[in-house]
């Protein structure tokens, strides 16, 4: 099967650009999330792939086959484009079974009764939907609700199948058995797909790569573990895990070394961008489980007050402050002395931007 | 059949143009055509089939130097200013009581209080008057008790008072809707804080829905341009003239029918209600968005009134009593009865003479089949096309969305009676379609014009309910836009559709100023019969062929009821 080549789409609606001149490449097999926070375009980037969007620059081929070129008008309808959409609703149609659900694309496509049996049979079966063809979709739970909504996807062997916030109806526990084995029925079927989500958990889960959007553009593209590990943007940073970021200004600056002033302490932190100088300002951004108790004085180590302790189950929470800076970290067990701690910020884990 | 072939469904037999074109178009020819026409017509000098006709400003000079068209012009707006006062007033605290207090009996109060909106206004007119005029029957007992009788049917300050409270269920229904979006929290709060029921609705409630009253003001100050039934009824033994009542006379003013006269007083009205219309519109919108910003699952609690819930009762019950059953009761009575008056023993003069008298007038008899033809076969009819143009421009991104929006408001402008002489002069104009002129296809136009913008709002609104993804749905799995319309948004509406049926049919068969023009051989409906009898003075059958109206619409509500039909768009 052919690659899914988007180039340069850019989206304006009612003036306000929400798409920047986005790229990206999937190839058959792969799995590539649209991650970002609310606003950020990803649902329109689906959208627009979908053709339910109607870009003014940019092109989207799969394989030798244009779905859009704005630049020589061409714009395929959606219902030419072939593809399947998971719906974060779902879209089951109400007045229609389970199985008419997922018949309906095949009888668009004047398949011949047998063969339309077959298929969706076959489709049904794959998702353990057997037993439930001739419910109408209020008859169903949630999690077979979207199953349906994903048989109905790829019943017709679409190039790519796109899924909007296609786990965000599911209930947390559902959605972690969900995760896993719509991963595997992606992979089965060896189709390209692309899956919106807001969930940064979800998206290193689910997917192959993972397009970090912002503001309409990609902040930053690559595996999950390279995003989580080497963001190069304070956005990227932020958005991925849970942090504590810590204002402050920069104190000298060397190869590979940035000393972080944040009011009366230094701290030495790895430099993430060009743009930092001396005597500016700057963000130093550390992941809460990086952040340890430390048992003596020494480099990175900073005295701190405990607010509080918070048990979270299988570890401790802890909120701590100096002077106007707060700062989380975990522990396995609750401190015991004093309500001054020694906290340590490992220098390799602490990102300046 | 290759595995590639699966990918891309077969490219659509026929495109949405199809739909698209001919709907779009024909809505355009049949509500421009007749404003279009009439502004032609006010600029002659004769009728504009004539030979002579030439270019004039003779008709407005003539119109604008006649007192008589001021004098209706002031009492036109004297009327509308003073029916929305009453009715803004008494249809806020109604909507307050029903929606946010545990008055007792909801449930069918809510029923009363839409009753006098399916009511045709000319039965209500004609019920006000044999039951509270000059030998009205409430007049007498009155006159028994206290000697007099203190008020005057035919006075304008009565005919204000019976307009606003004719028109405080359209206030009602807006507020309610209002009043819905609010959760109690905000009354609570009032309440903790010590205020009394009443000071939380003037304080917090009614506040909190200025968008929903505001628009419900100018709407009825609008409909006070239109009205027609009840000043033709009660304006007319005192000569009291309004510009829709004005435009009625006109038309034997002059021995010869003065079509640029009335061509050039329709357009005075549009040029005063085309602002009203646009004025709506914009209000609708910001009492949309006013409500919508509540978000959903809205917790309504009921304020306890306590003992003072029975007062809150006496005050609805009061107002159902003078706006419904007054009239309707007086006309209801009047239709069983030789005749009434001092000293008549009423259990002495019962007769069902009337009813066997309607049978005896074939065009009367063929005046109720008619209305039942336009409401149940012309109701269908509309409904589909109102369907074909809302589908036509459902989804659609493109500026000719606004302007099918605008051309279904357009035919607001016009008062139906105005409406229905504009289709007339179209029959009469456009060769092919004479012979149709006698016709009910003639009636069931002007209806369907006159309706367009409330049988739109109607089907919109039902269209609006599909979640959009479900058609998107359809769409990426291969369904062409008129497939996905087929298939999808079709079915999905069905029951939309239904309610929309039945709602036009109400609104059909209670009409009637639109086809007063129209009236004629073949053509008759029980309201334009109504409007002429009545200028015969023939009470009796009056009465009997209200009762008849409004049994039918009884009906109609009986069957919306029991289907759980909501009455209002």
């Amino acid at each position: 099967m052919p690659d899914l080549v988007v180039e340069n789409v850019a989206v304006r609606l009612g003036g306000v650009e929400i798409l920047k001149s986005v790229s990206f490449r999937a190839v058959p097999g792969e799995i590539i999330a649209l991650l970002g926070p609310s606003g950020s375009g990803k649902t329109t980037l689906l959208r627009c792939v979908a053709g339910l969007e109607r870009p003014y620059q940019g092109r989207i081929t799969i394989g030798d086959r244009t779905l859009l070129d704005a630049g020589r008008g061409i714009e395929l309808a959606a219902e030419q484009r072939g593809l399947g959409l998971v719906f974060q609703s779902y879209a089951l149609w109400p007045h229609r079974t389970v199985f008419e659900n997922v018949a309906y694309a095949l009888r668009l496509r004047r398949g011949s009764a047998a063969e339309i049996e077959r298929r969706v049979t076959e489709a049904l079966a794959r998702l353990g939907l057997s037993h439930l063809a001739q419910r109408f979709p209020h008859q169903l739970s949630g999690g077979q609700q979207q199953r349906v909504a994903i048989a109905r996807a790829f019943v017709y062997e679409p190039p790519v199948i796109l899924l909007d916030e296609p786990l965000s109806n599911l209930d947390a526990k559902l959605r972690d058995e969900a995760r896993a084995w719509l991963r595997t029925l992606i992979r089965d079927l060896g189709l390209a797909a692309l899956c919106v989500t807001h969930d940064q958990v979800e998206a290193m889960a689910l997917a192959d790569r993972v397009l970090l959007l912002n503001g309409g553009v990609v902040e930053q593209e690559g595996q999950p573990k390279a995003l989580y590990t080497d963001p190069r943007t304070l956005f990227a940073a932020e958005f991925m895990g849970i942090n504590n970021r810590l204002d402050g200004m920069i104190e000298s600056l060397a190869e590979g070394h940035a000393r972080l002033r944040i009011e009366d302490v230094t701290l030495e932190g790895e430099p993430r961008h060009d743009g930092l100088a001396t005597g500016g300002p700057a963000v130093g951004v550390i992941r809460v489980e990086h952040v340890r108790l430390a048992d003596a004085p020494g480099p990175n180590r900073v005295a701190m007050q405990l607010e509080t302790a918070m048990y979270l189950g299988e570890r401790y929470e802890l909120a701590l402050r100096r002077g106007n800076w707060h700062v989380r970290a975990y522990a396995a067990e609750p401190p015991l002395h004093g309500p001054e701690l020694l906290i340590e910020f490992p220098r390799e884990a602490l990102w300046v931007f | 059949m290759a595995a590639a072939d699966w990918t891309t469904a077969p490219s659509a037999g026929l495109g949405v143009a199809f739909l698209r074109v001919p709907a779009i178009g024909i809505a355009m020819v049949l509500v421009l055509c007749p404003i279009l026409l009439v502004v032609y017509q006010s600029f002659l000098s004769d009728p504009f089939f004539t030979p002579s006709a030439q270019f004039t400003l003779d008709a407005y000079r003539f119109v604008l130097e006649d007192p008589d068209f001021w004098r209706a012009l002031w009492t036109t707006l004297a009327l509308a200013a003073g029916m929305t006062v009453i009715a803004v007033c008494i249809g806020t605290v109604l909507a307050f009581i029903m929606v946010r207090t545990d008055v007792p009996g909801r449930s069918f109060l809510e029923i009363l209080l839409l009753v006098p909106i399916f009511t045709s206004a000319v039965v209500l007119a004609f019920g006000y008057v044999v039951a509270a005029g000059p030998v009205g029957i409430v007049s007498t007992w009155v006159k028994d008790v206290i000697g007099v009788v203190p008020w005057d049917i035919y006075s304008l300050p009565s005919l204000i008072v019976i307009a606003g409270l004719t028109h405080v269920p359209h206030v009602y229904l807006y507020t309610a809707a209002g009043l819905r979006g609010i959760g109690s929290d905000v009354e609570e709060a009032a309440r903790i804080a010590g205020a009394s029921p009443f000071r939380v609705a003037l304080a917090v409630s009614l506040p909190m829905v200025r968008p929903s009253i505001a628009f419900a003001s100018v709407l009825v100050f609008f409909l006070g341009f239109e009205l027609f039934g009840l000043p033709l009824v009660l304006g007319d033994p005192a000569q009291r003239l309004v510009l829709t009542t004005y435009l009625y006379k006109l038309t034997n003013i002059l021995g010869t029918p003065s079509y640029q006269l009335m061509a050039a007083v329709v357009v005075v009205i549009i040029l005063i209600a085309a602002p009203l219309v646009a004025l709506q519109r914009r209000l609708l919108r910001d009492a949309g968005r006013y409500v919508s910003m509540r978000g959903k699952g809205v917790r309504i609690e009921p304020l306890r009134l306590g003992a003072s819930r029975w007062l809150a009762l006496g005050v609805i019950l009061l107002w159902a009593l003078v706006t419904v059953v007054v009239p309707i009761g007086g006309i209801l009575l009047r239709s069983f009865v030789v005749s009434w008056g001092e000293g008549v023993h009423l259990l002495d003069v019962l007769t069902l003479q009337h009813y066997r008298e309607l049978l005896d007038y074939p065009n009367i008899v063929r005046g109720i089949l008619n209305t039942l033809g336009v409401g149940v076969i012309g109701g269908a009819a509309a409904v589909a096309c109102y369907t074909a143009l809302a589908l036509a421009v459902h989804r659609w991104q493109s500026k000719w969305v606004r302007v099918v929006d605008y051309l279904a408001l357009a035919p607001r402008a016009m008062p139906g009676i105005v409406a229905g002489l504009a289709i007339l002069w179209i029959f009469l104009f456009v060769k092919p379609l004479t012979p149709l002129r006698q016709t009910m296809f003639s009636v069931w136009l002007a209806y369907a014009v006159v309706w367009l913008a409330y049988g739109m709002r109607l089907v919109q609104g039902t269209l609006l309910q599909i979640g959009p993804e479900l058609e998107e749905a359809a769409r990426t799995t291969g369904a062409s836009d008129l497939r996905v319309k087929r298939d999808v948004t079709l079915p999905l509406v069905r029951n939309g559709m239904l309610a929309a049926w039945l709602l036009i049919f109400l609104i059909f068969v209670r009409e009637y100023s639109t086809g007063v023009y129209l009236l004629g051989p073949g053509t008759e409906v029980i309201g334009s019969l109504l409007v002429s009898l009545w200028g015969t003075g023939a009470v009796d059958l009056v009465s009997a062929l209200s009762v008849v109206n409004v049994a039918l619409i009884g009906l109609g509500l009986a069957v919306a009821l029991r289907l759980g039909i909501r009455l209002h768009a």
